[in-house]
């Protein structure tokens, strides 16, 4: 066994012991993986795993370094670039992706990516276009 | 500022090159001629070719300190950078079926799995996927 793979071990031991919270965490990303379209939010979340917002919020960023809407957040911003790839209209992005405004879709878009979600997709298409012809 | 280059030491570039694209599944970038035989060579992830390029370097064979820690990190099983997959136990069978060395098999680390394999370059390779 290598160094590497003795210290896994050891920290694992440390860091990883509490498998109760381990399954909680892994259970909230769960659903917000398969969830994210629609309107989600701690109490929703807490409700599901039967703990209380604040433990579960506590446990998330323990083991994940962000919290459940900033996970949430990324994860919808991941979504909408696969969308917008593939020519769907930027209203109907927002909303499929769970967002309940433009404007807050358009500006998170814009800070998470640098540009707006109708720049994107105008350079995604047109570098599609390049693709096919060459 | 911006992130989009992951600088990774080998010996030997054109090896690299082979075994980067035909075993594990990159696709070459950039490939330009410097002095002496080297290159500047760069590769993209199949599923995210817009994403940061993997700098294939060959510093290991002009910089002896980076080839003694480049050395000593493969000795004690260190993994020199990771790469995220879907599924650690599937990447796992595909690559072992290929002859794949692999030093940690895939391993549980709480929210995480995580196998570590040799690129035959100097280098252990660490897979990760998010549980």
């Amino acid at each position: 066994m290598t160094f590497y793979e003795k210290e896994l071990y050891r920290i694992r031991s440390i860091v990883y012991s509490n498998e109760g919270q381990i399954n909680t965490a892994i259970g909230i990303r769960n659903y917000i993986e398969n969830h994210y379209d629609v309107n989600l939010n701690l109490d929703l979340l807490s409700h599901i795993q039967f703990v209380s917002k604040y433990h579960l919020l506590r446990v998330f960023k323990k083991y994940y370094g962000l919290t459940p809407r900033q996970y949430l957040i990324d994860k919808r911003i991941e979504k909408s670039k696969e969308h917008l790839t593939n020519g769907m209209l930027v209203t109907e992005t927002c909303f499929a992706v769970g967002f309940e405004s433009l404007g807050s879709f358009s500006t998170l878009f814009k800070t998470k990516t640098g540009k707006s979600p109708t720049e994107f997709q105008k350079e995604q298409l047109s570098r599609s276009k390049i693709d096919s012809e060459s | 500022m911006k992130v989009t280059l992951i600088s990774i030491p080998v010996r030997d570039q054109e090896k690299a090159l082979k075994f980067y694209t035909e075993i594990l599944g990159f696709i070459k970038k950039k490939d330009l001629p410097l002095e002496g035989g080297n290159r500047w060579l760069t590769l993209v992830s199949a599923e995210w070719q817009d994403g940061p390029e993997l700098l294939l370097e060959p510093a290991p064979n002009h910089f002896e300190p980076c080839k003694v820690f480049q050395d000593a990190l493969m000795e004690a099983g260190f993994p020199y950078t990771q790469f995220d997959v879907d599924n650690v136990d599937t990447e796992y069978e595909r690559l072992s079926k290929l002859g794949v060395d692999f030093s940690v098999k895939p391993t549980e680390m709480g929210t995480v799995k995580v196998a570590v394999f040799n690129d035959t370059c100097g280098n252990n390779i660490q897979l990760v996927e998010e549980l």
